[in-house]
Protein backbone atom coordinates (compact mmCIF):
# COMPACT_ATOMS: atom_id res chain seq x y z
CA UNK A 1 0.00 0.00 0.00
CA UNK A 2 1.38 3.12 -1.21
CA UNK A 3 1.47 6.11 1.71
CA UNK A 4 -1.15 8.94 1.73
CA UNK A 5 -0.12 11.44 -0.60
CA UNK A 6 0.93 14.14 0.12
CA UNK A 7 -0.52 16.78 -2.30
CA UNK A 8 -2.92 16.31 -4.91
CA UNK A 9 -4.28 18.60 -7.62
CA UNK A 10 -7.38 18.04 -9.27
CA UNK A 11 -7.53 19.32 -12.83
CA UNK A 12 -11.40 20.13 -13.84
CA UNK A 13 -13.37 21.60 -10.92
CA UNK A 14 -16.87 19.37 -11.31
CA UNK A 15 -18.56 17.03 -9.59
CA UNK A 16 -16.10 14.17 -9.57
CA UNK A 17 -13.61 16.90 -8.29
CA UNK A 18 -16.03 18.06 -6.14
CA UNK A 19 -16.81 14.73 -4.35
CA UNK A 20 -13.54 13.51 -4.26
CA UNK A 21 -12.23 16.63 -2.52
CA UNK A 22 -15.35 16.85 -0.25
CA UNK A 23 -14.64 13.17 0.97
CA UNK A 24 -10.87 13.77 1.19
CA UNK A 25 -11.62 16.32 3.60
CA UNK A 26 -14.52 14.46 5.69
CA UNK A 27 -12.08 11.69 5.77
CA UNK A 28 -9.34 13.67 7.52
CA UNK A 29 -6.95 14.31 4.95
CA UNK A 30 -4.44 16.63 5.82
CA UNK A 31 -2.45 17.40 2.72
CA UNK A 32 -2.52 19.79 -0.03
CA UNK A 33 -5.31 19.85 -2.08
CA UNK A 34 -5.65 22.01 -5.14
CA UNK A 35 -8.40 22.74 -7.45
CA UNK A 36 -7.97 23.64 -11.02
CA UNK A 37 -11.03 25.47 -12.78
CA UNK A 38 -10.82 26.67 -16.70
CA UNK A 39 -14.35 28.57 -16.01
CA UNK A 40 -14.35 31.58 -13.60
CA UNK A 41 -17.30 29.59 -11.42
CA UNK A 42 -16.74 28.13 -8.39
CA UNK A 43 -17.83 24.77 -8.98
CA UNK A 44 -21.44 24.11 -9.93
CA UNK A 45 -23.81 21.06 -10.22
CA UNK A 46 -24.91 20.83 -13.87
CA UNK A 47 -28.46 18.90 -13.82
CA UNK A 48 -30.11 21.96 -12.83
CA UNK A 49 -28.63 23.85 -15.88
CA UNK A 50 -31.51 22.61 -17.81
CA UNK A 51 -33.92 22.14 -15.58
CA UNK A 52 -34.62 24.95 -12.26
CA UNK A 53 -31.84 26.90 -13.34
CA UNK A 54 -32.86 27.20 -16.91
CA UNK A 55 -36.34 28.16 -15.66
CA UNK A 56 -35.30 30.64 -13.25
CA UNK A 57 -36.21 28.39 -10.09
CA UNK A 58 -33.08 28.34 -8.92
CA UNK A 59 -30.17 30.77 -8.68
CA UNK A 60 -26.35 30.49 -8.91
CA UNK A 61 -26.41 29.96 -5.04
CA UNK A 62 -28.48 26.79 -5.46
CA UNK A 63 -26.58 25.02 -7.93
CA UNK A 64 -22.53 25.95 -6.33
CA UNK A 65 -21.10 22.84 -4.67
CA UNK A 66 -17.83 24.12 -3.67
CA UNK A 67 -17.64 27.91 -2.62
CA UNK A 68 -14.57 29.83 -1.88
CA UNK A 69 -15.89 29.92 2.19
CA UNK A 70 -15.64 25.92 2.48
CA UNK A 71 -12.45 25.98 0.61
CA UNK A 72 -11.44 28.71 3.22
CA UNK A 73 -12.19 26.84 6.31
CA UNK A 74 -11.14 23.31 4.53
CA UNK A 75 -8.13 24.86 3.11
CA UNK A 76 -8.85 23.63 -0.42
CA UNK A 77 -6.59 25.95 -3.13
CA UNK A 78 -9.64 26.54 -5.65
CA UNK A 79 -7.80 28.09 -9.10
CA UNK A 80 -10.55 29.26 -10.91
CA UNK A 81 -10.29 30.52 -14.72
CA UNK A 82 -7.23 28.40 -15.08
CA UNK A 83 -5.96 25.71 -17.57
CA UNK A 84 -3.83 23.14 -17.31
CA UNK A 85 -1.89 21.45 -20.26
CA UNK A 86 -0.28 18.44 -19.41
CA UNK A 87 1.18 16.56 -16.70
CA UNK A 88 4.76 15.44 -16.57
CA UNK A 89 6.91 13.63 -14.35
CA UNK A 90 8.58 14.99 -11.30
CA UNK A 91 11.36 12.12 -9.67
CA UNK A 92 8.47 10.05 -7.85
CA UNK A 93 5.86 12.50 -8.41
CA UNK A 94 4.54 15.29 -10.79
CA UNK A 95 3.97 18.24 -12.24
CA UNK A 96 0.95 20.00 -13.99
CA UNK A 97 1.82 22.58 -16.21
CA UNK A 98 -0.39 25.42 -16.50
CA UNK A 99 -1.18 27.71 -19.65
CA UNK A 100 0.96 30.41 -18.62
CA UNK A 101 3.95 28.27 -17.95
CA UNK A 102 3.05 28.11 -13.96
CA UNK A 103 4.10 25.03 -12.44
CA UNK A 104 2.48 22.77 -9.76
CA UNK A 105 3.70 19.77 -7.86
CA UNK A 106 1.76 16.98 -6.76
CA UNK A 107 2.17 13.37 -5.56
CA UNK A 108 -1.06 12.47 -7.10
CA UNK A 109 -3.10 13.95 -9.95
CA UNK A 110 -6.97 13.72 -10.08
CA UNK A 111 -7.93 13.93 -14.10
CA UNK A 112 -11.63 15.21 -14.14
CA UNK A 113 -11.92 17.36 -17.62
CA UNK A 114 -15.19 16.20 -18.67
CA UNK A 115 -16.84 16.52 -21.67
CA UNK A 116 -17.94 19.36 -23.92
CA UNK A 117 -20.87 19.78 -26.27
CA UNK A 118 -20.57 17.97 -29.40
CA UNK A 119 -21.13 20.59 -32.43
CA UNK A 120 -23.08 20.54 -35.53
CA UNK A 121 -20.69 21.59 -38.41
CA UNK A 122 -21.39 24.96 -39.62
CA UNK A 123 -24.17 25.78 -36.50
CA UNK A 124 -22.85 29.08 -34.68
CA UNK A 125 -24.59 32.26 -34.04
CA UNK A 126 -26.00 34.37 -31.41
CA UNK A 127 -29.36 32.49 -31.78
CA UNK A 128 -28.25 29.13 -31.00
CA UNK A 129 -27.10 27.63 -27.91
CA UNK A 130 -25.01 24.29 -26.85
CA UNK A 131 -26.21 23.79 -23.58
CA UNK A 132 -23.22 22.58 -21.48
CA UNK A 133 -21.83 25.14 -19.31
CA UNK A 134 -22.72 27.78 -16.55
CA UNK A 135 -22.50 30.65 -19.12
CA UNK A 136 -24.43 28.72 -22.08
CA UNK A 137 -27.48 28.37 -19.39
CA UNK A 138 -27.19 31.90 -18.61
CA UNK A 139 -27.43 32.77 -22.47
CA UNK A 140 -30.24 30.12 -22.98
CA UNK A 141 -31.90 31.51 -19.51
CA UNK A 142 -31.63 34.87 -21.13
CA UNK A 143 -32.75 34.66 -24.74
CA UNK A 144 -35.67 31.75 -23.36
CA UNK A 145 -38.22 33.72 -22.43
CA UNK A 146 -38.20 36.37 -24.98
CA UNK A 147 -38.82 33.26 -27.42
CA UNK A 148 -42.00 32.05 -28.88
CA UNK A 149 -40.74 29.35 -30.32
CA UNK A 150 -37.66 27.33 -30.40
CA UNK A 151 -35.98 24.42 -31.61
CA UNK A 152 -34.36 21.77 -30.33
CA UNK A 153 -31.90 18.98 -32.28
CA UNK A 154 -31.80 15.77 -30.68
CA UNK A 155 -34.12 14.46 -27.90
CA UNK A 156 -31.86 12.87 -25.71
CA UNK A 157 -31.90 13.93 -21.81
CA UNK A 158 -30.41 17.56 -22.09
CA UNK A 159 -33.37 18.16 -25.30
CA UNK A 160 -35.82 17.22 -23.55
CA UNK A 161 -35.12 18.51 -20.55
CA UNK A 162 -34.92 21.97 -22.42
CA UNK A 163 -37.72 21.13 -24.15
CA UNK A 164 -39.73 20.64 -20.39
CA UNK A 165 -38.48 23.74 -19.61
CA UNK A 166 -39.55 26.08 -22.49
CA UNK A 167 -42.97 24.28 -21.84
CA UNK A 168 -42.78 25.21 -18.73
CA UNK A 169 -42.45 28.94 -19.38
CA UNK A 170 -45.19 28.61 -22.22
CA UNK A 171 -42.57 28.30 -24.85
CA UNK A 172 -43.32 26.20 -27.87
CA UNK A 173 -41.18 23.77 -28.97
CA UNK A 174 -40.14 21.67 -32.45
CA UNK A 175 -37.56 18.99 -31.07
CA UNK A 176 -35.96 17.42 -33.82
CA UNK A 177 -34.61 13.76 -33.23
CA UNK A 178 -32.46 11.58 -35.25
CA UNK A 179 -33.61 7.85 -33.96
CA UNK A 180 -37.08 6.60 -34.13
CA UNK A 181 -37.81 7.14 -30.25
CA UNK A 182 -36.34 9.35 -27.39
CA UNK A 183 -33.99 7.42 -25.20
CA UNK A 184 -34.65 4.21 -27.13
CA UNK A 185 -31.40 2.61 -25.75
CA UNK A 186 -31.90 3.37 -22.49
CA UNK A 187 -35.41 3.15 -22.05
CA UNK A 188 -36.05 0.11 -24.54
CA UNK A 189 -39.21 0.60 -26.86
CA UNK A 190 -41.98 0.15 -24.40
CA UNK A 191 -41.08 2.83 -21.79
CA UNK A 192 -39.49 5.75 -24.49
CA UNK A 193 -42.74 5.64 -26.47
CA UNK A 194 -44.10 6.38 -22.96
CA UNK A 195 -41.27 9.16 -22.61
CA UNK A 196 -42.11 10.48 -26.16
CA UNK A 197 -45.77 10.62 -25.70
CA UNK A 198 -45.38 12.31 -22.29
CA UNK A 199 -43.60 15.37 -24.21
CA UNK A 200 -46.23 15.20 -26.66
CA UNK A 201 -48.89 15.62 -24.17
CA UNK A 202 -47.03 18.29 -22.84
CA UNK A 203 -46.88 20.06 -25.91
CA UNK A 204 -43.43 19.45 -27.53
CA UNK A 205 -44.11 19.07 -31.75
CA UNK A 206 -41.61 16.09 -31.20
CA UNK A 207 -40.48 14.61 -34.59
CA UNK A 208 -38.19 11.19 -35.39
CA UNK A 209 -35.92 10.16 -37.89
CA UNK A 210 -34.99 13.53 -38.38
CA UNK A 211 -31.68 14.45 -40.10
CA UNK A 212 -30.93 17.81 -39.87
CA UNK A 213 -29.16 19.12 -43.38
CA UNK A 214 -29.08 22.60 -42.37
CA UNK A 215 -28.82 25.73 -39.93
CA UNK A 216 -29.15 29.34 -40.93
CA UNK A 217 -29.59 32.23 -38.73
CA UNK A 218 -32.21 34.63 -40.58
CA UNK A 219 -32.50 38.82 -39.07
CA UNK A 220 -35.64 37.50 -37.28
CA UNK A 221 -34.69 33.66 -35.89
CA UNK A 222 -33.11 30.63 -37.38
CA UNK A 223 -33.90 27.87 -39.71
CA UNK A 224 -33.39 24.42 -39.64
CA UNK A 225 -33.71 22.50 -42.81
CA UNK A 226 -34.29 18.60 -42.73
CA UNK A 227 -32.83 15.86 -45.38
CA UNK A 228 -36.80 15.58 -46.15
CA UNK A 229 -36.41 19.03 -47.16
CA UNK A 230 -39.01 19.83 -43.94
CA UNK A 231 -38.33 23.50 -42.90
CA UNK A 232 -38.69 24.47 -39.22
CA UNK A 233 -38.20 27.83 -38.27
CA UNK A 234 -37.90 28.98 -34.59
CA UNK A 235 -36.53 32.34 -32.71
CA UNK A 236 -34.10 30.20 -30.90
CA UNK A 237 -32.22 26.58 -31.84
CA UNK A 238 -30.77 24.57 -28.57
CA UNK A 239 -28.92 21.89 -29.98
CA UNK A 240 -28.35 19.23 -27.67
CA UNK A 241 -26.74 16.27 -29.61
CA UNK A 242 -24.44 14.49 -27.48
CA UNK A 243 -21.04 15.16 -25.72
CA UNK A 244 -17.27 14.67 -26.54
CA UNK A 245 -14.65 14.07 -23.81
CA UNK A 246 -11.98 16.98 -22.93
CA UNK A 247 -9.09 14.90 -23.21
CA UNK A 248 -6.29 17.32 -24.56
CA UNK A 249 -5.08 17.22 -21.22
CA UNK A 250 -4.75 13.19 -20.97
CA UNK A 251 -3.21 13.52 -23.97
CA UNK A 252 -0.38 15.91 -24.01
CA UNK A 253 0.24 13.91 -20.86
CA UNK A 254 0.14 10.38 -22.85
CA UNK A 255 -2.25 8.93 -20.57
CA UNK A 256 -3.96 5.98 -22.64
CA UNK A 257 -7.28 6.66 -24.04
CA UNK A 258 -10.24 4.08 -24.78
CA UNK A 259 -10.21 3.69 -28.78
CA UNK A 260 -13.92 2.87 -28.50
CA UNK A 261 -15.36 4.96 -25.76
CA UNK A 262 -13.20 7.42 -25.53
CA UNK A 263 -11.78 8.86 -22.29
CA UNK A 264 -9.00 7.83 -20.30
CA UNK A 265 -8.85 4.49 -19.38
CA UNK A 266 -8.40 3.60 -15.61
CA UNK A 267 -9.30 0.30 -13.40
CA UNK A 268 -11.57 -0.39 -10.85
CA UNK A 269 -10.22 2.28 -8.81
CA UNK A 270 -9.86 5.02 -11.55
CA UNK A 271 -6.00 4.61 -11.95
CA UNK A 272 -4.55 5.21 -15.31
CA UNK A 273 -1.95 3.69 -16.46
CA UNK A 274 0.78 6.50 -14.63
CA UNK A 275 1.03 5.72 -11.07
CA UNK A 276 -0.64 8.40 -8.93
CA UNK A 277 -2.39 9.78 -11.73
CA UNK A 278 -6.53 8.76 -11.64
CA UNK A 279 -9.25 9.95 -13.75
CA UNK A 280 -13.21 10.14 -12.81
CA UNK A 281 -16.30 11.35 -14.24
CA UNK A 282 -17.54 11.81 -18.13
CA UNK A 283 -13.81 11.79 -19.18
CA UNK A 284 -12.91 8.14 -17.42
CA UNK A 285 -13.63 5.00 -19.32
CA UNK A 286 -13.37 2.41 -15.76
CA UNK A 287 -13.29 -0.95 -15.66
CA UNK A 288 -16.15 -2.24 -14.84
CA UNK A 289 -15.09 -5.76 -13.32
CA UNK A 290 -19.27 -7.27 -13.10
CA UNK A 291 -18.75 -7.05 -17.25
CA UNK A 292 -14.93 -7.41 -17.73
CA UNK A 293 -15.12 -4.01 -20.07
CA UNK A 294 -14.19 -0.38 -19.44
CA UNK A 295 -17.89 1.80 -19.53
CA UNK A 296 -17.77 5.85 -19.67
CA UNK A 297 -20.94 7.23 -18.48
CA UNK A 298 -21.57 10.48 -18.34
CA UNK A 299 -23.80 10.97 -15.22
CA UNK A 300 -23.61 13.12 -12.44
CA UNK A 301 -24.42 10.17 -9.86
CA UNK A 302 -21.29 8.12 -11.70
CA UNK A 303 -19.01 11.38 -11.38
CA UNK A 304 -19.76 11.74 -7.74
CA UNK A 305 -19.32 7.82 -7.02
CA UNK A 306 -15.94 7.90 -9.14
CA UNK A 307 -14.75 10.76 -7.13
CA UNK A 308 -15.50 9.18 -3.86
CA UNK A 309 -14.00 5.87 -5.35
CA UNK A 310 -10.44 8.19 -6.36
CA UNK A 311 -10.99 9.76 -2.11
CA UNK A 312 -10.78 6.28 -0.87
CA UNK A 313 -7.99 4.81 -2.90
CA UNK A 314 -5.72 7.91 -2.11
CA UNK A 315 -6.54 7.30 1.77
CA UNK A 316 -6.13 2.83 1.68
CA UNK A 317 -9.68 2.83 2.52
CA UNK A 318 -12.04 -0.30 1.61
CA UNK A 319 -14.08 0.08 -1.24
CA UNK A 320 -18.12 -0.85 -0.69
CA UNK A 321 -19.66 -2.91 -3.49
CA UNK A 322 -21.02 -0.94 -6.51
CA UNK A 323 -24.64 0.03 -6.52
CA UNK A 324 -25.93 -0.34 -10.21
CA UNK A 325 -26.28 2.74 -12.44
CA UNK A 326 -28.34 5.64 -11.45
CA UNK A 327 -29.28 8.91 -13.13
CA UNK A 328 -33.11 10.82 -12.81
CA UNK A 329 -34.51 13.34 -14.99
CA UNK A 330 -37.01 16.12 -13.05
CA UNK A 331 -40.02 16.81 -15.92
CA UNK A 332 -42.66 18.87 -15.53
CA UNK A 333 -43.20 18.75 -12.36
CA UNK A 334 -42.45 14.45 -12.75
CA UNK A 335 -39.49 13.20 -11.17
CA UNK A 336 -38.20 10.33 -13.30
CA UNK A 337 -35.80 8.05 -12.12
CA UNK A 338 -33.79 4.83 -14.06
CA UNK A 339 -31.48 2.15 -12.32
CA UNK A 340 -29.56 -0.44 -14.11
CA UNK A 341 -29.49 -1.20 -18.23
CA UNK A 342 -31.83 -2.13 -19.43
CA UNK A 343 -30.38 -4.08 -22.34
CA UNK A 344 -32.11 -5.85 -25.63
CA UNK A 345 -34.74 -8.70 -25.05
CA UNK A 346 -36.35 -7.77 -21.75
CA UNK A 347 -39.75 -8.28 -20.22
CA UNK A 348 -41.53 -5.27 -18.86
CA UNK A 349 -43.18 -5.12 -15.63
CA UNK A 350 -45.22 -2.10 -14.97
CA UNK A 351 -46.33 -1.97 -11.33
CA UNK A 352 -48.80 1.27 -10.99
CA UNK A 353 -50.29 3.12 -13.96
CA UNK A 354 -49.02 4.47 -16.88
CA UNK A 355 -51.83 6.98 -18.07
CA UNK A 356 -51.30 8.28 -14.21
CA UNK A 357 -47.51 9.06 -14.93
CA UNK A 358 -47.31 7.32 -11.36
CA UNK A 359 -45.65 3.88 -12.23
CA UNK A 360 -42.44 1.92 -12.18
CA UNK A 361 -41.33 -0.17 -14.88
CA UNK A 362 -39.24 -3.13 -14.14
CA UNK A 363 -36.88 -4.76 -17.13
CA UNK A 364 -36.82 -8.93 -16.60
CA UNK A 365 -34.48 -11.10 -17.77
CA UNK A 366 -34.44 -15.07 -16.74
CA UNK A 367 -36.84 -13.86 -14.38
CA UNK A 368 -34.54 -10.89 -12.62
CA UNK A 369 -34.82 -7.35 -12.46
CA UNK A 370 -31.70 -6.01 -14.39
CA UNK A 371 -33.26 -2.24 -14.47
CA UNK A 372 -36.08 -0.07 -13.46
CA UNK A 373 -37.92 3.32 -14.76
CA UNK A 374 -39.62 4.86 -12.80
CA UNK A 375 -42.22 7.49 -13.44
CA UNK A 376 -42.62 9.71 -10.07
CA UNK A 377 -41.68 6.84 -7.98
CA UNK A 378 -38.76 7.50 -6.54
CA UNK A 379 -39.68 5.14 -3.59
CA UNK A 380 -39.41 2.01 -5.82
CA UNK A 381 -35.78 2.85 -6.57
CA UNK A 382 -34.20 1.65 -3.40
CA UNK A 383 -36.30 -2.05 -3.99
CA UNK A 384 -35.41 -2.02 -7.50
CA UNK A 385 -31.62 -1.36 -7.06
CA UNK A 386 -31.28 -4.00 -3.90
CA UNK A 387 -33.39 -6.67 -6.72
CA UNK A 388 -31.02 -5.61 -9.17
CA UNK A 389 -27.64 -5.98 -7.49
CA UNK A 390 -28.26 -9.70 -5.39
CA UNK A 391 -30.23 -10.31 -8.80
CA UNK A 392 -33.03 -11.91 -6.71
CA UNK A 393 -35.35 -13.84 -8.39
CA UNK A 394 -38.79 -12.32 -8.88
CA UNK A 395 -42.78 -13.09 -9.95
CA UNK A 396 -43.86 -10.67 -12.91
CA UNK A 397 -47.08 -10.83 -10.56
CA UNK A 398 -45.76 -9.42 -7.42
CA UNK A 399 -43.75 -6.71 -8.90
CA UNK A 400 -46.65 -5.89 -10.51
CA UNK A 401 -48.89 -5.87 -7.24
CA UNK A 402 -49.15 -2.67 -5.39
CA UNK A 403 -49.85 -5.23 -2.35
CA UNK A 404 -46.49 -6.71 -2.40
CA UNK A 405 -43.97 -4.07 -0.03
CA UNK A 406 -41.08 -4.48 -3.44
CA UNK A 407 -38.61 -5.04 -0.01
CA UNK A 408 -40.32 -8.28 0.86
CA UNK A 409 -38.93 -9.54 -2.10
CA UNK A 410 -35.68 -9.48 -1.28
CA UNK A 411 -33.91 -12.49 -0.38
CA UNK A 412 -32.88 -11.22 2.93
CA UNK A 413 -35.16 -8.04 4.58
CA UNK A 414 -32.65 -6.21 6.32
CA UNK A 415 -34.78 -2.57 6.15
CA UNK B 1 -38.51 15.62 30.97
CA UNK B 2 -36.44 19.54 30.61
CA UNK B 3 -38.28 22.23 31.32
CA UNK B 4 -38.32 22.79 27.69
CA UNK B 5 -39.68 19.60 26.84
CA UNK B 6 -42.82 20.07 30.04
CA UNK B 7 -44.21 22.72 27.12
CA UNK B 8 -44.56 20.60 24.29
CA UNK B 9 -47.86 20.64 22.94
CA UNK B 10 -47.73 17.04 22.17
CA UNK B 11 -50.47 16.55 19.12
CA UNK B 12 -51.88 13.06 18.75
CA UNK B 13 -51.43 12.22 14.76
CA UNK B 14 -51.85 8.57 13.93
CA UNK B 15 -52.02 4.92 15.83
CA UNK B 16 -49.28 3.34 16.20
CA UNK B 17 -50.90 0.05 13.96
CA UNK B 18 -51.06 2.50 10.76
CA UNK B 19 -47.66 2.45 10.53
CA UNK B 20 -46.51 -0.82 11.35
CA UNK B 21 -47.49 -2.39 7.27
CA UNK B 22 -45.64 0.26 5.40
CA UNK B 23 -43.45 1.70 7.92
CA UNK B 24 -44.20 5.47 7.17
CA UNK B 25 -47.24 7.89 6.97
CA UNK B 26 -47.96 10.88 5.77
CA UNK B 27 -50.01 12.86 8.65
CA UNK B 28 -50.91 16.98 8.84
CA UNK B 29 -50.31 19.43 12.08
CA UNK B 30 -50.91 22.86 11.79
CA UNK B 31 -50.64 22.71 8.30
CA UNK B 32 -47.65 21.45 7.63
CA UNK B 33 -46.87 17.88 6.67
CA UNK B 34 -45.38 15.64 8.53
CA UNK B 35 -43.58 12.20 7.49
CA UNK B 36 -43.77 9.29 10.28
CA UNK B 37 -41.07 6.70 10.14
CA UNK B 38 -41.16 3.47 12.00
CA UNK B 39 -37.68 2.09 12.36
CA UNK B 40 -37.16 -1.37 14.78
CA UNK B 41 -39.69 -0.30 16.94
CA UNK B 42 -39.28 3.64 17.17
CA UNK B 43 -41.23 6.32 15.50
CA UNK B 44 -39.46 9.54 14.26
CA UNK B 45 -41.26 12.20 12.30
CA UNK B 46 -39.51 14.57 9.46
CA UNK B 47 -40.76 17.29 7.82
CA UNK B 48 -42.14 15.43 4.50
CA UNK B 49 -41.09 18.34 2.56
CA UNK B 50 -37.41 17.21 1.45
CA UNK B 51 -34.58 20.13 1.96
CA UNK B 52 -33.04 19.13 -2.05
CA UNK B 53 -35.80 19.53 -4.03
CA UNK B 54 -39.38 19.40 -2.42
CA UNK B 55 -40.31 16.12 -2.70
CA UNK B 56 -42.72 14.15 -0.39
CA UNK B 57 -40.42 12.04 2.08
CA UNK B 58 -43.46 9.93 3.15
CA UNK B 59 -43.23 8.58 -0.66
CA UNK B 60 -39.87 7.58 -0.14
CA UNK B 61 -38.36 4.19 1.48
CA UNK B 62 -36.83 2.90 4.40
CA UNK B 63 -33.13 1.20 3.72
CA UNK B 64 -30.54 0.24 5.85
CA UNK B 65 -32.13 2.28 9.35
CA UNK B 66 -31.95 5.69 7.15
CA UNK B 67 -34.95 7.27 5.31
CA UNK B 68 -34.42 7.35 1.29
CA UNK B 69 -36.03 10.94 -0.23
CA UNK B 70 -37.72 9.43 -3.97
CA UNK B 71 -36.76 12.62 -5.59
CA UNK B 72 -33.32 11.95 -5.83
CA UNK B 73 -32.31 9.10 -3.44
CA UNK B 74 -31.02 11.43 -0.55
CA UNK B 75 -30.67 9.03 2.94
CA UNK B 76 -31.38 11.01 6.03
CA UNK B 77 -30.53 9.89 9.35
CA UNK B 78 -33.88 9.99 11.44
CA UNK B 79 -32.69 10.56 14.69
CA UNK B 80 -30.84 13.85 13.31
CA UNK B 81 -32.37 14.79 9.91
CA UNK B 82 -28.88 14.83 8.45
CA UNK B 83 -28.62 13.97 4.65
CA UNK B 84 -25.68 11.85 3.87
CA UNK B 85 -22.34 13.10 2.48
CA UNK B 86 -24.66 16.70 1.93
CA UNK B 87 -24.50 19.66 3.64
CA UNK B 88 -28.35 19.86 4.46
CA UNK B 89 -30.71 18.88 7.49
CA UNK B 90 -34.06 17.51 7.26
CA UNK B 91 -36.01 19.36 10.07
CA UNK B 92 -37.03 16.42 12.41
CA UNK B 93 -39.86 16.49 15.04
CA UNK B 94 -39.72 14.71 18.50
CA UNK B 95 -42.24 12.25 18.95
CA UNK B 96 -44.11 10.35 21.72
CA UNK B 97 -46.07 7.16 21.82
CA UNK B 98 -48.52 7.04 24.32
CA UNK B 99 -50.89 4.08 24.36
CA UNK B 100 -50.72 2.87 21.19
CA UNK B 101 -51.11 6.48 20.08
CA UNK B 102 -48.19 8.63 18.16
CA UNK B 103 -48.16 12.20 19.06
CA UNK B 104 -45.64 14.62 17.75
CA UNK B 105 -44.34 18.53 18.68
CA UNK B 106 -45.46 20.63 15.62
CA UNK B 107 -42.56 22.85 16.70
CA UNK B 108 -39.12 21.18 14.75
CA UNK B 109 -36.46 20.31 17.09
CA UNK B 110 -33.57 22.87 16.97
CA UNK B 111 -30.48 20.80 16.16
CA UNK B 112 -27.55 22.30 17.56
Amino acid sequence: MSPTPATVVAVGAGQATVSAVRMLRRRGFGGRLVVLGEERHAPYQRPPLSKEYLRGDADLDDVTILDESWCGTNDVELLLGTRAERISADGAGHRVHLAGGAELVADSVLVATGVRSRRLPGVEGDRMVHLRDLDDADRLRTLLPGAERIAVIGAGLIGSEVAASARDLGVEVTCLEAADLPLLRQLGPEMAQVYADLHRENGVDLRFGRQVESVDQTASGVVVRTASGEVVEADLLVVAVGAVPNDEFARASGLPIDPMAGGVLVDAECRTAVAGVFAAGDIASRFDTATGRHVRVEHSDNASRQGAVVARALLGLPQPAEDPAWFWSDQYELGLQFVGHAGPDSTVVVRGSVDDRDFTAFYLREGRVHAAFAMDRGGDVTAARELISRGTPVAEAALADEDTDLLDLLDTVDA
Amino acid sequence: MTPESATVEWVAVAPLAELQRRKKKQVEVAGRAIALFLVGDRVFAFDDTCVHKGRSLSRGSLWKGKVVCPGHQWTFDPETGRADDQDDCQPVHDVLVVDGVVHVDPRPRQIS
